[in-house]
């Protein structure tokens, strides 16, 4: 375990090349279908993609009440490329309490026609580590029921 | 059920503090070795034993080490609990980001990628 920081990070080889992924990030309609899993729907709220922008997004469960999600400013844009957002700030770089105070920095790299897509996550300590788990819990459990449905479609 | 999880988040509240320190997650990859008395930890860092002592408490407190006296000789060990409850957390936020991510290349193969095409 490294002690350091409490940071992740993800990669993974896309069969779609970085416009494509970035069109994915960068539209709310697109985004709105993606970052949250099923059967949770998301809304993008504020989704202004420039150093200080808003971006804001709520989910629900079928039929329920829209509700808050996550709050967070675009620190870096560079179309296609880069994207850099914290949850420390909300619009305007206006200082926050987060729901869950964390960095990343994504990246899009093109690799064999596709896209080497990087997440780099810096937790701030979990002092906020109790609604981030529920989080957790709603994520997971999307996960589960995706698997499931997958199953379900090869019997 | 909410109470038992409002205690795990403040504990683990306590085991991110105690890892916020330069110190004591020294201490930590020390004793993930194998238990060691204080004295032997205390000797790279170069402060009092009083103020050792205290980085020491903090890292019991917050469940990621207990220390026992023999004698004139208190030695500290690693919790394998609190490592582990840790670990889970980090793994738990890391499955988020990886499912996340699956999500978004699915979505990018299946209904972006050929509209990207003429």
């Amino acid at each position: 375990m490294n002690f350091t920081q409490a940071d992740l990070a993800i990669s993974r080889l896309i069969k779609a090349p970085p416009a494509a992924v970035w069109k994915g990030w960068s539209e709310a309609e697109h985004f709105d279908r993606w970052w949250i899993p099923l059967p949770m729907e998301c809304r993008s709220i504020k989704h202004d993609l420039r150093p200080g922008g808003g971006f804001e997004t709520l989910m629900r469960e079928p039929g329920g009440e829209w509700q808050p999600h996550m709050e967070a400013c675009f620190l870096e844009v560079v179309p296609g490329e880069r994207l850099v957002f914290t949850t420390m700030l909300s619009e305007g770089w206006r200082p926050i309490e987060p729901w869950l105070g964390l960095t990343a920095i994504v990246t899009l790299t093109p690799e064999d026609g596709g896209t080497r897509y990087a997440a780099r996550v810096m937790h701030k300590t979990p002092e906020d580590a109790a609604r981030h788990s529920e989080q957790g819990f709603a994520d997971g459990w999307g996960t589960v029921i995706e698997q499931l449905g997958k199953l379900a479609a090869e019997w | 059920m909410v109470r038992h999880m409002a205690n795990n988040h403040a504990s683990l509240d306590l085991a991110f503090h105690a890892l916020a320190d330069p110190t004591r997650r020294a201490v930590l990859g020390r004793l993930i070795e194998g238990p060691a008395p204080v004295a032997e930890l205390a000797g790279p860092f170069a402060m009092g034993l009083p103020a050792f002592l205290k980085h020491i408490r903090v890292l019991e407190e917050s469940g990621w080490i207990a220390s026992e006296k023999q004698g004139r000789v208190r030695t500290c060990r690693i919790l394998p609990e609190r490592l582990r409850a840790t670990e889970e957390w980090l793994t738990g936020q890391r499955k988020v980001w990886e499912a996340r991510t699956d999500r978004l290349a699915v979505y990018a193969e299946t209904h972006l990628a050929t509209e990207e095409q003429p």
